[in-house]
């Protein structure tokens, strides 16, 4: 549905997407991680048609994105990372606006408008002036506006930013729903876990670039033989650092805690390897009174990747 | 309808913005229409022409609404062309920077719709504010006996005005970011555009006045606005009139009301091209560079048109005709310069606006069309990408180089034709035969247009508005300080600093070809060397820094 082939955005001298590629399957929800500036925004303002790339392809349902931006915007509904609103409109007339100007007329229009404002929550409220609304509900109503024509695909840059819990639980229904309807959605975010919940693809960028990219079973398999280990010692140990030498398969041990009681370190290996370390760990004298081993979730890799140097791999 | 303008209504004219702007309309309109209306009422009637056969003060009507209708015409210009222009600008700027303006740019509405939804739903309220004017303006009409075919043709241009300034304003709009920066750089723009370079139209370059209302004011109105037992115009009034009667275009005359149409209609083309572009993707340059020469030629043409009638018969009408009949006793100029100085002089004038008006033109030109690096960088990317040998010369992404020249060669062409129009005319004497005449313009002003093609593609936006301030400008004020200490003892030497500026060099240029001067003003001043000075450091300076643009573009 949606396809990116070796896509480059420049802003002068700053590099702001580099060869980027990936594709978003019909039905699922992908989700673009990065840190600030990794090129997020940009490359979903380049598929929203509404930034030039400077170099590659854009694809959205077999309809070039670059040459075909007219026919391709008809597919797309697009949120922006800040919820610009009309002040001086009401919420319905907001939706309103933009189900006329894509065509929707008599009660048809006035039907999705509904629809739009009840998907959102935003029904009881749709009188209210949009200048009243405060972040979270400003982020619904762009969200009802963006759902009001019916968009094969949808682009949202930070759609979770500002709201509260209950929203957000609210706003990951919304978007399982739309996908198990067959809508392709694209969202950037930076709540990681909020990410993890509710895309099935992700898309990790570093630098302008995809450091990583697949289903989330892909990417936690493929760093299955890093396995996290947190101990605790019920007091401190003086010879801790040459037990710990000895145990050849752990590596990155860092102490957590401030009392030299808790620590914590990477393994390679799984669940067998880590009942052999806390084996050894015992056998040495260690007072352990707690060991948790546990597979990285994707905020830990989003940590781990974001203090590599940049990996130059394309993921497709 | 629009869903823009449906947009507009909504936020603009709720029950409370209706009955406050209604209100605010209709007590501002009443207590000036009023006021102008009962002035203009009292009129004094001579004996002669009194029934009582004694001056007297009578109260007639007629009078009254002919005063009233230009201080209403006033108020319709300020709701309309001052407080609308603003709020198109603003509005618009305030959606670009917020990102409004992309929800609408990702409609499928057509780029033409958006654009209309935007002229009319943004100024909603001061719309609603002029049409409170309207019953007034019928009073006027029906009670000062304004013939209404000639109402029709005012207001008809006055309309063509409006949507020219908004567009005006929608565009810089949504070129500047700032919005409260793009309001008032469109009312400057508007002024600018609209007010003070009609102000040319003075000097013979009769089109430019034709982009604002006061040429079908003057000609189609103002003589039906005499006060009845008045038989004619005051001086000032009756020249104006007289100036925008017939427009002379090359050997024709025009209408002032259909010249209008044209000139506004020219202008408002060009602007919905750019705003056609500026909506299909706002990274775009406002003119894409075939457009440019177009609007290029068709600004040639016009300066052709104009100034057709005053090279071929040595005829000007405005400030400039009236100057060629001055009595050379009463010019106050130099004795040694009285003899047929007039001509020489207008000229100068003109032909040094002439080029002065084409270098803001290509300023213009080469600050849009010019590539900035990201999209000389996406240029060569393509190239790369498409296996092509080289960029077209006219595509967005390619270099300057070539389209700084045709612009020149445009201007080089139009100069020839003027020349050999004055030279093979037996009314003008005072052009030289001499190729030089054309050459060292010309050859001047391709330099000046390659160096600024080389500033703006190497240093864009700051540094190149930087070279031009500091180059153009400061002679000119150097100049300045030096006039005022001692014009005659530094005139040696202000020639030399005002021949490092294109805007002093120009005329001095066209001084020193100039037969019937040079030889009188040569008595003040040396002008061969200066010239020599300023035509070599024009070539240097295009050739060092389209060398230094190479060189940048290569690493």
């Amino acid at each position: 549905m949606i396809e990116v082939r070796d896509l480059k955005i420049h802003y002068g001298d700053l590099v702001a997407v580099d060869q980027l590629c990936f594709s978003v399957k019909p039905g699922s929800i992908f989700g673009l991680i990065g840190p600030n500036g990794a090129g997020k925004t940009s490359a979903i303002k380049a598929i929203a048609t509404l930034l030039e790339p400077t170099y590659g392809d854009i694809w959205v349902k077999e309809i070039s994105a670059l040459h075909q931006p007219e026919k391709a915007r008809k597919l797309l509904g697009y949120m922006p990372d800040f919820p610009p609103v009309y002040e001086d409109l009401k919420i319905w007339e907001f939706c309103d606006l933009f189900a006329h100007a894509y065509g929707l007329v008599g009660e048809h229009r006035k039907a999705s408008v509904l629809q739009s404002l009840h998907a959102t929550g935003l029904k009881e409220q749709m009188n209210a002036p949009c200048r009243t609304l405060s972040r979270g509900m400003r982020q619904r109503a762009l969200l009802a506006k963006t759902l009001v024509h019916d968009p094969a695909v949808l682009l949202l840059d930070e759609p979770a930013a500002n709201l509260d819990p209950k929203s957000r639980i609210d706003l990951r229904n919304i978007l399982k729903k739309l996908a198990g309807n067959g809508k392709t959605i694209l969202l950037s975010s930076h709540v990681l876990s909020e990410i993890e919940d509710t895309c099935d693809t992700l898309g990790f960028m570093k630098a302008g670039k995809m450091a990583l990219c697949g289903t989330i079973d892909e990417i936690t398999r493929s760093n299955r033989q890093n396995c996290l280990l947190k101990i605790h010692l019920s007091r401190a140990v003086p010879n801790l650092l040459k037990v710990i030498d000895q145990i050849s398969i752990l590596s990155e041990f860092k102490e957590t805690g401030t009392e030299g009681t808790r620590f914590r370190a990477s393994m390679n290996g799984g669940e067998k390897e880590a009942t052999e370390v806390l084996a050894q760990l015992v056998n040495a004298g260690l007072p352990v009174a707690g060991f948790i081993c546990h597979r990285p979730s994707v905020e830990d890799l989003f940590l781990q990747i974001e203090s590599q140097p940049t990996v130059e791999k394309q993921a497709e | 309808m629009n869903p823009l303008i449906i947009r507009g209504i909504r936020e603009r004219l709720r029950i409370k913005n209706l009955i406050a702007s209604g209100l605010l309309s209709l007590i501002l309109c009443s207590t000036l229409y009023l006021a102008a209306f009962l002035d203009g009422m009292q009129t004094w009637v001579p004996a002669a022409v009194s029934s009582s056969g004694k001056d007297e003060l009578l109260s007639i009507p007629l009078n009254g609404a002919r005063e009233a209708f230009t201080v209403l015409l006033i108020l319709q210009g300020f709701y309309l062309m001052f407080l609308g222009t603003g709020r198109v600008a603003s509005g618009t700027a305030e959606e670009k920077e917020s990102g409004l303006l992309d929800y609408q740019r990702m409609t499928p509405m057509s780029p033409l719709s958006k654009i209309t939804g935007y002229l009319f739903g943004l100024p909603s309220r001061e719309y609603l504010m002029f049409l409170i004017t309207l019953p007034f303006l019928l009073h006027c009409m029906v009670v000062g006996e304004i013939p209404p075919l000639n109402l029709a043709q005012l207001y008809a241009v006055f309309f063509c005005s409006v949507l020219l300034y908004h567009l005006t304003a929608h565009v810089i709009g949504m070129v500047v970011a700032r919005p409260r920066a793009a309001s008032w750089v469109a009312r400057l723009a508007v002024l600018g555009l609209y007010v003070f370079l009609p102000v040319l139209g003075q000097a013979g370059i009769s089109f430019l006045s034709f982009l604002t209302i006061i040429p079908t004011y003057f000609g189609k109105i103002l003589p039906h606005l005499l006060a009845e037992g008045t038989e004619k115009l005051g001086r000032f009034e009756g020249q104006a009139v007289a100036f925008w009667q017939e427009v002379p275009f090359f050997t024709i005359q025009v209408s002032p009301t259909t010249f209008t149409f044209a000139m506004q209609g020219m202008i408002l083309l060009g602007l919905l091209f750019t705003a056609y572009r500026k909506w299909r993707l706002d990274s775009l340059p406002a003119l894409s560079k075939p457009l440019g020469l177009g609007l290029f030629v068709i600004l040639q043409f016009l300066l052709l048109g104009s100034l057709w009638p005053f090279f071929s018969l040595g005829e000007a009408s405005g400030l400039l005709g009236h100057a060629l009949q001055l009595d050379p006793a009463k010019t106050g100029l130099p004795n040694q310069l009285k003899h047929d100085a007039q001509p020489a002089i207008a000229m100068i004038v003109v032909q040094a606006i002439f080029f002065l008006l084409n270098l803001a033109a290509v300023l213009l030109l080469i600050n849009v069309c010019c590539p900035n690096p990201h999209r000389r960088l996406k240029g060569i990317q393509r190239k790369e990408k498409l296996g092509i040998h080289r960029i077209p010369s006219l595509a967005d992404e390619s270099p300057g180089g070539i389209f700084a020249i045709i612009l020149s060669l445009i201007v080089s062409l139009a100069f020839a034709c003027l020349h050999f129009l004055a030279v093979s005319s037996e009314q003008v004497n005072s052009v030289s035969s001499s190729l030089n005449t054309v050459f060292l313009p010309s050859l001047l002003f391709l330099c000046t247009s390659l160096s600024l093609r080389a500033a703006r593609e190497q240093w864009f936006n700051l540094g190149f508005w930087g070279y031009v301030g500091l180059l153009w400008l400061t002679p000119v004020l150097a100049c300045l300080v030096l006039a005022v200490d001692d014009l005659l003892g530094n005139s040696q030497f202000m020639l030399y600093l005002s021949a490092l500026s294109p805007l002093t060099f120009f005329p001095q240029l066209i001084t020193y070809v100039s037969p019937s001067l040079l030889s009188e003003a040569s008595q003040f001043a040396n002008f061969s060397m200066p010239v020599s000075t300023g035509i070599s450091s024009a070539i240097l300076l295009a050739l060092v820094l389209t060398i230094r643009l190479f060189r940048y573009q290569k690493t």
